[in-house]
């Protein structure tokens, strides 16, 4: 039997002025073939809001009291927040065995180093990058930062809480699991104080230019698997952004199945033993309009 | 690279990037630049020809860069460029077609392809058909694929029987990306050959009936694993393109085919898991047929691909309680998409026997997760959910939910909810508790809900307002009238709604009041019930805010002034002069039924957004007469958005027929 009888169903008309409102508010595209998807996720709104239909769920994000507290709840609804630690493997060995060291020896002088993780969403990867740095020995005494960001606060709620279960931990070696975390419950744990003292968690809608006067210059930026949900002049518009937020020759981290091919050619492709990284050139100067 | 060359470069492609492209001699850097040795300056060389003045001749230059066989960077850098040059690079491109060197024909074909413009078809059909060398006609092939003429459709499926298996091949993948399947005998015949079997299922999969999904049935028996791949990519494949009335035919078939392989548990399971989106999806369909409680966490998590999920909440509709317990015990290790769709599936299949493990599960620590146990603890139907439920009304995240699943409990142990959630008021719980106590108790509530409505918080204050005008309208009027005055905003919206809902036109003078309110929130909601509550003495008021800049104030006053049905045409023409289209549109609805509206509606057929567009078309094709008719169809012939069309050719049928 079909699990969502009696629900309303979403128009196309519908669904396209609510994936263009939330475009022109986030840059968030929500593609043809997710109308199903926005319907599901969204249906619990409506009826929490009580509305009947999602004409009215639109215009309740256009024009009622309450309308820019919704939209954050709706463009919570429509991203999904799937990570957990030491996710893809390789380019973090990668980033750990060649691209470490390399950042010690640049900034050996300012022993200062600032990490960015865009999109961080519960906040795994900005940890994860935290435990790298501390198990690779090399920045103890350091002035460190791990910067996470997203667009959810709900999420980064649960990041700067820093407490998980076994989905989050189901890429976790068990030694580092006794390394770095404290359980506080039968299969519960909480990232140890030393890891989150390097990490910090803030607000941040990527298509916001403003919104990145809050960042300062990062050495590497992680920002994987978060331009999926972009169509490419947003994706151009975040890498310009992350670009400006980098120091000569920093290096950006993208997700496995993600490319700067048709996007950019301001980074350089780096090829590493274990994996490919973009790097952003030496040469100063800032991005041609 | 070393530093130095690093640099170098660097400055070669910032030279580019900022090179002025209007000067003389820009046309030869940027050619040069497709000639560097990094591929970022390339890059920016192709990129910068493409903003070149006239393009003519910048073609004709790219053109002859894709001549320079030794050249392999540059020649990829000007095919990439011409990809981008639009219209005016198919010319060239088609002449290049009848070029001497095949190498060249090879790299027109496919620059052909890439730029997608029907005005090459025949060319590239010539190509594919007539020429000598093997390369190009394979390359126009592929390039046809990508166009999605009819012509290129029909010449693909003759192609189907050049004697060249290449040729076949490139033809049978064509076909499946313009989704054009050839005739279901065309494709049994390739279904034996074992170089084009693979390809031969995916067209299969674009042909969704009965006999095409008992051809696939017969590839799941197969012994090899690459042809019962092919065959469940197939099944995928039709399963998303079928009508529901045609599914439940292709289910069968498909329970019958599997009912009969032994090891189809495992080989599902395995595909499943794979990394092939695919072959995931016709998974899911083969797992809808087997219905082994086993797969269910194993299809919750093939919805991290969102693009399956419909898929995957379908197939696991299938599952009986048994897999409802399989997903429970997996929650917590899920990915979030698997908790998304599992979670809901929990929610149906839950009976009483699961309330150990969900209690359980309000432990866990993830949200997401504690609000499916909560959910479905409220469908088990058993009073042992009931006071685990209880303990949750005083955490603010999960009270209204909990509240929400005690009210379902109650239909079955009404005194046990209507006791604890008493108990939870009377310990200072959130506005979803009196909700849930009203609706649970009904009007043996009153007293409570008076004594709410005058002490308690801001949020009980509002919420007591709007649930007693629920149970006891003339006191909650009453009511409603003494907390306009109340200090706090939240309550004086909740007594100006419930003004507006049990009110009549004796409250204008009272939402006079509201509509001056200090507080945004209180106006926007004294604008509604003013229409609501048919107050015809404020329209003044309300005529005046049709063009308010904010589109949350002029979209409440040209609605309430509908409602009140004193929208005067006047007025409605100002309001449909509006920045924000929900006004436009809702001013048209408003004045679907007057001939001013009408009038309008076909000036609206111009308008902007494509949005208005359709509306204006609907007004027509409610309202419109004969003489509407030439407008629509113009407006028809010059529409280029989908569902405006489809709205304009709705409208002109209907006044087609009138």
């Amino acid at each position: 039997m079909p699990f969502d009888t009696g629900k309303p169903e979403m128009s196309v008309e519908e669904f396209r002025l609510l994936r263009d409102f939330v475009y022109g508010h986030c840059g968030i595209l929500v593609r043809d073939d997710m109308k199903f998807v926005m319907q599901r996720r969204l249906w619990p709104r409506l009826e929490v809001l009580g509305l009947t239909d999602f004409s009215s769920y639109y215009r309740y994000l256009r024009f009622d009291a309450q309308r820019r507290a919704e939209l954050e709840t709706a463009i919570e609804a429509l991203t999904t927040h799937e990570t957990y630690f030491f996710r893809e493997p390789r380019q973090l060995k990668a980033f750990s065995e060649e691209v470490l060291p390399r950042l010690e020896r640049r900034n050996a002088r300012t022993k200062r180093l600032r990490i960015w993780s865009a999109g961080c969403s519960s906040g795994e990867e900005a940890y994860t990058v935290a435990m790298l740095l501390k198990d690779s020995g090399r920045f103890d005494g350091w002035d460190v930062e791990v910067h996470g960001t997203d667009i959810s606060r709900r999420v980064l709620a649960v990041a700067r809480q820093g407490e998980y279960g076994p989905s989050a931990l189901r890429a976790t070696a068990p030694d580092k699991i006794a390394r770095y975390f404290d359980h506080v419950g039968p299969t519960r744990v909480r990232v140890r104080d030393d890891i989150r003292a390097w990490v910090s968690f803030g607000h941040q809608n990527l298509q916001d230019p403003e919104a990145g006067l809050l960042v300062s210059r990062m050495d590497a930026v992680f920002c994987r698997n978060v331009m999926i949900y972009f169509d490419t002049p947003a994706r151009q518009r975040v890498l310009r952004h992350i670009y400006d937020k980098m120091v000569p020759g920093g290096y950006l981290l993208l997700g496995h199945s993600e490319n700067l091919i048709n996007l950019s050619a301001d980074f350089e492709l780096v090829h590493l033993r274990s994996d490919l990284v973009y790097r952003k050139p030496e040469l100063g100067g800032g991005l041609a309009p | 690279m070393i530093e130095e060359g690093r640099n170098a470069e660097e400055a070669r492609y910032r030279a580019l990037l900022e090179l002025d492209v209007s000067s003389p001699g820009a046309r030869e850097e940027l050619v040069a630049g497709l000639h560097d040795e990094s591929w970022r300056v390339r890059r920016a060389a192709a990129e910068g020809l493409t903003r070149l003045p006239e393009r003519e001749a910048v073609v004709e230059r790219l053109v002859s860069v894709l001549g320079e066989r030794d050249e392999t960077g540059a020649r990829n850098a000007a095919a990439e460029s011409l990809a981008a040059m639009g219209e005016q690079a198919v010319g060239p491109l088609v002449r290049l077609l009848v070029h001497a060197d095949p190498d060249q024909r090879k790299f027109a074909a496919d620059i052909l392809g890439q730029l997608g413009r029907l005005e090459a078809e025949d060319a590239l059909v010539r190509a594919m058909v007539e020429d000598g060398d093997l390369n190009v006609r394979v390359a126009a092939a592929e390039a046809l694929g990508r166009m999605g003429g009819r012509v290129a459709a029909r010449a693909l499926e003759r192609i189907l029987h050049d004697p060249e298996p290449l040729l076949q091949l490139s033809a049978l993948e064509s076909l499946a990306a313009l989704r054009h399947p050839p005739p279901l005998p065309e494709v049994v015949r390739l279904l034996a050959n074992p170089t084009l079997k693979r390809s031969a299922y995916r067209v299969l999969g674009l042909i969704p009936q009965l006999a095409a999904t008992e051809l696939v049935c017969r590839g799941l028996g197969s012994e090899s694993r690459s042809t019962r791949e092919a065959a469940l990519v197939a099944l995928g494949t039709q399963a998303l393109l079928s009508e529901s009335t045609q599914r439940s035919e292709m289910d069968a078939a498909v329970r019958l085919a599997l009912r009969r392989l032994p090891r189809a548990g495992e080989w599902v399971a395995a595909a499943l898991l794979s990394e092939d989106g695919e072959l995931r999806a016709g998974a899911l369909v083969a797992a809808a047929a087997l219905r082994e409680p086993r797969l269910a966490p194993l299809v919750a998590e093939v919805a991290q691909e969102e693009r399956l999920m419909p898929e995957v909440v379908r197939t696991l509709s299938y599952f009986g309680p048994e897999a409802g317990r399989e997903l429970l015990a997996s929650m917590d290790r899920f990915s979030f998409p698997a908790r998304e769709v599992a979670g809901q599936a929990l929610v149906e299949m839950v009976d009483a026997t699961y309330v150990p493990e969900l209690v359980q599960m309000l432990e866990w620590g993830e949200l997401d997760l504690k609000m499916v146990a909560v959910q479905a603890l409220g469908r088990t139907r058993s009073l042992d959910a009931v006071e685990p439920l209880a303990r949750l009304l005083s955490q603010s995240e999960l009270c209204a939910l909990a509240a929400r699943a005690l009210v379902s409990l109650a239909a079955s142990f009404p005194a046990r909810v209507l006791q604890v959630l008493e108990d939870a008021l009377t310990h200072g719980a959130e506005p979803a508790v009196l909700n849930a106590l009203v609706r649970v108790g009904g009007t043996g509530m009153l007293p409570l809900v008076r004594r709410t409505a005058r002490e308690a918080s801001v949020p009980l204050r509002a919420t007591a307002v709007e649930v007693l005008a629920v149970v006891d309208p003339a006191g909650g009027l009453e009511m409603a009238r003494l907390a306009l005055a109340d200090e706090a905003t939240r309550v004086r919206v909740a007594a100006v709604r419930v003004l507006g809902q049990l009110g009549d036109a004796s409250m204008a003078g009272l939402l006079k009041r509201a509509l001056g309110d200090e507080a945004l929130e209180v106006q926007l909601a004294a604008l509604d019930a003013v229409g609501e509550c048919g107050a015809v003495e404020r329209a003044a008021e309300l005529e005046a805010l049709v063009q308010h800049p904010d589109g949350a104030i002029a979209f409440r006053a040209v609605q309430s002034l509908a409602r009140l049905g004193a929208l005067r045409d006047e007025v409605l023409r100002r309001a449909v002069t509006h920045g924000d289209h929900e006004v436009v549109k809702a001013a048209l609805l408003a004045g679907a039924v007057s001939a001013e509206g009408v009038s309008l509606a076909v000036e609206l057929l111009g308008h902007p957004s494509w949005d208005v567009r359709a509306a204006a078309a609907r007004v027509l094709g409610d309202s419109g007469g004969p003489a509407c008719l030439p407008a629509t169809r113009a407006a028809l012939e010059a529409e280029m958005d989908s569902l405006a069309r489809r709205a304009l050719e709705d409208a002109v049928d209907r006044l087609s027929g009138r």
